[in-house]
């Protein structure tokens, strides 16, 4: 019948039911998944809406998906249902280069975006690592962060305004120029569980005149994160501040040979870009207190290709874990920067009490931490040992004053670990805000929220 | 409109969070207020048995500076926090008029944006939690004290603009970011045929100023001068070497469009700065209404020439600001007395409504500013306001009727 219904809307070649297909549609980047019932690949709003109209009737949960590069579930369909796929809605619709501002369906690639206006000499600012791959419309779903958030914000300082197709398949427009609610920051980040964003204005920055990036080596990572402590605490704000711990070095320099000193027991990718006069002197007030810290080398980059070279290595420094371990895990959290010494030692322990390696790659100007657990799938007690670790790291990341996660989201993952930062009460508001949205809970259910166990009052009805 | 009978200024949260269940399960309405800087935007309650004022809630409760974050409770001024944290080299763009008396709850709840907002971002970029008391009592904290969190859904920034009308904010945290160690101001006249070429110029400059005026009017208020002519007023932010450098590019951009000498100010620069954000709420007696509008940069000079032309239509003054940078056109109608202007404003809403519908009420002290459309035209998603509403506040306790669409 659902099937039926959705082909007689939109055409057979835009539906997928075979076991094979929706297979391919179970998983996204995190291990758990779930079979749904179909797959749709919408080629406008008006079909978004038709499908949600039909799922509605048939009494069935819709989970909106970009690519698939989610880490934490947020994307699988846990409950069955409809998997709505934005790869057919991949277009730019509107390039406003006077206003600075571009108009995208969900479906467009990141990068793509920030290639396409590039001439005009603008860029869009939020870059995920899987920028590459991963969809705005991903992003938008779980205000995805990146290298350059640190001083550009995450997404929802980039989003001007959303299409959205609400659970009842109605469409409507939010801006953050209207008066009223900002509807358009409580969308941002809800993981598809409060509408379905079909496409947005994003806000596009001009390329900086001047850019320059740097590896600073150490020899222990505490010296490491105790610069960048010491940068934040000068008040000083780079564009991009990342650490590598020793693992993740020479795994990425097997992999890329992006430069970096593969001796280092950590080291740090500093990116100034701007002014040229305030690019050089934060350059040089960083490179001063790295070697304060006991640096054991700084190098900056010479030339462009340098510089893509040492982000080149950064950005695929996941993908080169693959070539260390069958498998890894990425937590996400976030702690106050002045307690990244205690956050990775504690990370440290953690994995050596539970017998794992782990890899430390991450926004270390943000506080936001990506230890990644290696393992093997196939070793029961090592895939035990990775949940017993990222549950140790989440914990001690609430202790530190920190959050559970900093830009990847909850999704089906971390529901129940939302009780550690949150109170009844603190859930029940955000439930209102659901229960305006979703009142009937089809629009990826078994998100966000813990299930009803822990915590009663905002169990799905 | 029925006044107040009583004013509450709660000391704590739980004294505030008492308060409001108290009124709540009573059936009594509430007019939330802060400092009262902004108390010429929105609707004036329909109905208001307790006056709740926020400004007993006072101070800052956190301070890391090892990690560039503040807190504060509500009532706490801006101003306070603006001094702290320039003594540690930092700063939060609030931009709020007359920040000694504007409270940090009432800058949020209104939504107030500032003319920097172009380069340094809106304030709710710089919010990372905040704790609300809901109008049955209910304390919920969000977000918390770390720069990156997506743990649920972003309920501070939906605080934010929303009047006071889903819940009283009692605390909010922020990051913040170094203070530009330099400021400078320029201003010089602007004759009638400079002024579009001026306002293009600056905007395309390749240091872009923090913020950047074309003024027409408010004499007293921004420099305490009568001069006829409309003036420029552009601040350069930054370190000694981009001054140097933006300086000369502001000049000659200037100089191109024929705009005549330049004054240069570097001490109370910053000050200056902030009396054309006091001018955007300053009222004259009751016999002026402000309107602020919200245009893509390219149109605000001719908006805000057609707005003078209305106003002249209906023998009013008409004084106006144009945030070159962002685009934002300011307009204060007045008369000479109050009575002449009640006469007209009426009359003089509808005529700007027709022409620019988006056009929001943000300062008047006419008692007419009730039969106003002081929210302008009600944004597409007005329904699911109202059900937002209904969701959070299902008795209408706070500020029934003040939010847009009467909400």
């Amino acid at each position: 019948m659902l099937v039926e219904r959705l082909s007689d809307a939109l055409g057979s070649d835009a539906v997928k039911a075979s076991p094979e297909d929706l297979a391919a549609y179970a998983f996204d980047a995190y291990t758990d998944g779930g079979m749904p019932r179909a797959v749709v690949l919408p080629a406008s709003t008006r079909d978004v809406s038709a499908i949600v109209t039909i799922a509605r009737d048939c009494g069935e949960p819709i989970v909106a998906r970009g690519a698939g590069t989610g880490l934490c579930g947020g994307a699988v369909p846990i409950a069955g249902g409809v998997v709505l796929s934005f790869a057919r809605m991949n277009r730019v619709l509107e390039i406003d280069e006077h206003n600075r501002r571009a108009r995208v369906q969900s479906g467009v690639v990141n990068l793509e975006l920030s290639r396409r206006v590039a001439q005009s000499g603008l860029f869009y600012a939020p870059d995920p690592s899987s920028q590459q791959v991963s969809t705005l419309g991903g992003n938008i779903a779980t205000n995805a962060g990146g290298p350059h958030c640190l001083a550009y914000g995450t997404t929802v300082n980039h989003v001007l305004a959303l299409e959205v197709v609400d659970a009842n398949g109605e469409v409507y427009s939010t801006s953050v120029d209207d008066p009223g609610y900002d509807l358009t920051a409580a969308l941002v980040g809800s993981e598809g569980t409060l509408g379905i964003v079909t496409s947005a204005w994003l806000r596009l920055l001009a390329l900086p005149e001047s850019v320059r990036v740097a590896v600073a080596a150490f020899d222990d990572l505490d010296s490491a994160s105790e610069a960048v402590s010491a940068i934040v605490r000068e008040g000083i704000l780079p564009t991009a501040l990342e650490m590598m711990d020793a693992v993740i070095v020479r795994a990425v320099e097997a992999a890329f040979h992006a430069g970096y000193p593969t001796e280092a027991a950590a080291v740090l990718l500093v990116e100034n870009a701007g002014l040229r006069e305030d690019v050089e002197a934060a350059q040089a007030a960083i490179q001063t207190i790295a070697m304060a810290h006991g640096a054991s080398s700084w190098r900056s980059a010479a030339s462009q290709s340098e510089r893509d070279g040492l982000w080149a290595g950064r950005k695929g420094a996941a993908g080169a874990t693959g070539r260390i371990s069958p498998n890894y895990y990425t937590q996400d959290v976030c702690v106050p920067r002045s307690k990244l010494p205690q956050a990775l030692r504690a990370v440290e322990k953690a994995a050596r009490a539970n017998g794992i390696t782990v890899g430390n790659v991450f926004h270390a100007g943000d506080g936001n931490l990506h230890p990644l657990l290696m393992y093997d799938r196939r070793d029961r007690r090592q895939v035990g040992a990775v949940v017993e670790t990222g549950n140790e790291i989440l914990k001690c990341a609430v202790d530190l004053g920190g959050t559970i996660s900093g830009e990847h989201g909850i999704g089906w993952e971390k529901r129940e670990a939302m009780t550690r930062v949150y109170s009844t009460a603190d859930l029940a508001a955000m439930a209102r805000v659901r229960d305006v949205f979703d009142p009937s809970r089809l629009l990826n259910p078994e998100k966000i929220f813990p299930s009803g166990a822990r915590c009663p009052e905002v169990a799905p009805r | 409109m029925r006044a107040a009978q009583e004013r509450l200024t709660p000391a704590s949260t739980q004294a505030l969070s008492e308060a409001l269940a108290r009124a709540d399960a009573g059936g009594e309405k509430v007019h939330v207020v802060g400092g009262e800087t902004l108390a010429g935007m929105g609707f004036p309650p329909e109905r208001a048995d307790l006056t709740l004022a926020t400004t007993g809630l006072s101070g800052v409760t956190a301070n890391e500076r090892a990690d560039s974050v503040i807190a504060a409770r509500a009532g706490t001024p801006i101003s306070d926090i603006a001094v702290l944290l320039a003594t540690q080299k930092q700063f939060i763009p609030f931009d709020a008029p007359l920040p000694q008396y504007a409270t940090l709850g009432g800058t949020l709840a209104s939504g107030w944006l500032g003319p920097r907002r172009h380069c340094y971002g809106r304030v709710r970029d710089y919010l990372l939690g905040s704790t609300i008391v809901l109008a049955d009592g209910t304390i919920a904290r969000a977000g918390g004290m770390v720069v990156k969190n997506v743990a649920g859904y972003d309920m501070s920034r939906l605080y934010v603009g929303s009047f006071g009308t889903l819940g009283v904010l009692a605390q909010a945290n922020f990051k913040t970011i170094p203070l530009p160690p330099k400021a400078r101001l320029f201003l010089a006249p602007l004759p009638e045929n400079t002024r579009e070429r001026a306002c293009s110029q600056l905007a395309a400059l390749a240091i872009r100023p923090a913020a950047a005026f074309w003024i027409d009017g408010f004499h007293r208020t921004v420099d305490g001068d009568e001069g006829p002519e409309g003036r420029v007023l552009a601040l350069l932010e930054g370190s000694d070497a981009v001054l140097e450098r933006a300086t000369l590019a502001l000049r000659s951009a200037l100089g191109r469009a024929g705009v005549p000498q330049t004054k240069v100010l570097d001490a109370g620069a910053r000050e200056a700065f902030e009396r054309v954000l006091d001018a955007y709420v300053a009222c004259l007696g009751e016999r002026s209404v402000t309107y602020r509008l919200y245009p893509q940069v390219q149109e605000s000079p001719p908006i805000a020439s057609l707005m003078q032309a209305l106003a002249r239509r209906f023998e009013l003054r008409g004084e106006t600001i144009v945030d070159v940078m962002n685009g934002d056109v300011v307009l204060r109608v007045s008369d000479l007395d109050s009575h002449a202007f009640g006469a007209k404003i009426e009359a003089f809403d509808d005529a700007l409504h027709e022409a620019q519908p988006r056009a929001q009420v943000v300062a008047s002290k006419h008692p007419h500013r009730a039969y106003l459309r002081v929210w302008g035209a009600s944004p597409p998603a007005i329904e699911r306001m109202r059900e937002l509403k209904a969701r959070f506040d299902p008795n209408r306790t706070l500020n029934p009727g003040c939010f847009v669409g009467g909400i």
